[in-house]
């Protein structure tokens, strides 16, 4: 229904984009999972620095009725988090591939990059 | 299977999401919660809410049937006349809590969804218990319940009807014709703003009736509003869910609707809340506003100083307030209107202050 899914961008089954750009990655939610949560209204963010592994949760976004975690796509180290979202979650419905962005980091293993869905796959999936 | 809305059609026509809630799949929003719940605020909004359940209560000692199952005195409630109450068990723990409306010679009581053949059972059984000459019907399959709620409400109403809507009394009830269809009006809601509800029979005419309320509150921009805004709005008003507020077998008293019991006649479950009416050491329902961020959840712990006095049964973001608002039964030392406690929000303590309800006051919308 007139979701955008976004060329060029690495995604999950769980619905998280992957921008990656050398041995670092932005990471967010797509416009499908935006567009099922609707009404973002809070997101918690992990502490820079943190060390997490693929599959564990990353931060928590609530929209007014549901409290969603989202998932590392990839092990890594957390760089930067988007502080914008705390005053704005919205944002991440309102631009979910730019400035909704939610996290950046470090990938520990680009191998792992090989398991994640280009967007003609992900368009399959969802 | 979940059971669906005689209205599901229309529901999706209308681009609704569903949601399960109680054995009935229902509309949890169309467009989006937070838009609903403020048109609901500031003009009107249009809920099918069919998962409730429909009871005629009869016969010769139906008046005394109810005064003796529920805590309301229905000798009171005149004909044309609805009132809210519970029903308690023997132990004063609450069954349901619910609508009843004074219909001439009969009653119909709104209980919740799901709990239809519940409260049918047990008002059938305590009649016969109590030699009563009263019978209890389960009806829901053959009525859609339609909630018209906001401040444009009653000009909505109006322009489909010839009967002057300002003479439906604040929980008065009566039968009406609206778009020239048989229904029975009650001036009642679960949204804190000027509102009617309308009991449909047969089902099938609720269709034209639902069609006709959105093309008559164009004009003032109505929607259909989802389960989601529902929850909001209730709780903004402090308003009790059973399925939250009555977990676990909570009292009136616990759930702060003493105000609802007429101590003047005799109930079930009358001798056990008099006891803890005397014992005075009981947790009660306490309305929590969120000082930091965060957004209270059910079952979230609440704690003073690290010392766990109570527990969230519901808890939402206001959409009016744009902060967190929890209902929880907290422990009676800790709950002195401006106190400071701590929601325990995934390990985090989020401090949130007492406050008298409700959270937003009637006069929020004119003010924003």
């Amino acid at each position: 229904m007139g979701e955008e899914i976004r060329e060029g961008l690495k995604y999950t089954e769980t619905h998280e984009w992957l921008k990656v750009e050398g041995n670092k990655a932005k990471v967010g939610i797509t416009d499908h999972a935006q567009s099922e949560l609707t009404d973002i209204v809070f997101v918690e963010l992990p502490a820079i620095g943190k060390e997490i592994k693929k599959g564990e949760e990353l931060c928590i976004v609530e929209s007014v009725k549901s409290v969603s975690e989202i998932y590392a796509p990839v092990s890594g180290k957390i760089l930067k988090v988007n502080e914008k979202l705390e005053d704005a979650p919205e944002t991440v419905n309102q631009d979910p591939y730019n400035d909704g962005w939610l996290i950046e980091m470090e990938i520990a293993d680009k191998k792992e990059l090989d398991k994640l869905l280009d967007a003609e796959s992900y368009r399959k999936c969802i | 299977m979940a059971q669906r809305s005689p209205l599901h059609e229309i529901h999706k026509e209308l681009g609704a999401k569903f949601t399960e809630f109680a054995g009935f799949e229902m509309p949890i929003q169309y467009s989006s919660i937070k838009d609903e719940h403020l048109t609901v605020r500031k003009k009107v909004g249009l809920f099918d809410v069919s998962h409730m359940s429909n009871l005629w209560i009869t016969a010769r000692d139906a008046e005394k049937l109810i005064s003796l199952t529920t805590v309301e005195d229905a000798s009171r409630i005149a004909n044309g006349m609805s009132q809210y109450t519970e029903l308690l068990r023997e132990d004063g723990t609450i069954i349901d809590d619910t609508i009843f409306m004074h219909l001439e010679d009969k009653y119909m009581m709104i209980p919740n969804a799901g709990m239809a053949s519940t409260v049918t059972g047990w008002l059938n059984v305590k009649a016969e218990e109590h030699d009563l000459c009263a019978k209890a019907d389960n009806v829901s399959k053959d009525y859609v319940i339609l909630a018209i709620q906001g401040p444009k409400s009653g000009d909505t109403l109006q322009k489909l009807t010839d009967v002057d809507i300002k003479t439906v009394k604040f929980f008065g009830c009566m039968y009406i014709k609206i778009a020239n269809t048989d229904c029975i009006i009650s001036h009642t809601g679960y949204t804190g703003e000027l509102g009617y509800e309308l009991q449909i029979t047969p089902a099938k005419t609720a269709n034209h009736v639902f069609k006709k309320i959105l093309d008559a509150g164009k004009e003032f921009e109505i929607k259909p509003i989802g389960l989601g805004a529902r929850d909001t709005l209730r709780l903004e008003k402090c308003f009790i869910l059973a399925g939250n507020e009555f977990e676990g077998g909570k009292t009136p008293l616990e759930a702060l609707l003493g105000w609802t019991v007429n101590w003047d006649h005799e109930f079930i479950g009358k001798k056990a809340i008099l006891k803890q009416k005397e014992q005075g050491d009981f947790k009660r329902l306490t309305y929590l506003e969120c000082i930091d961020k965060g957004i209270p959840r059910h079952s979230c712990k609440v704690e003073k100083d690290g010392k766990d006095v109570g527990v969230v049964s519901s808890g939402t973001l206001s959409p009016c307030l744009s902060k967190g608002i929890a209902m929880a039964y907290v422990h009676p030392d800790f709950r002195e209107k401006d106190s400071i406690l701590d929601i325990i929000i995934r390990n985090n303590p989020v401090k949130a202050k007492v406050v008298k309800p409700p959270f937003v006051k009637k006069d929020w919308a004119e003010n924003n």
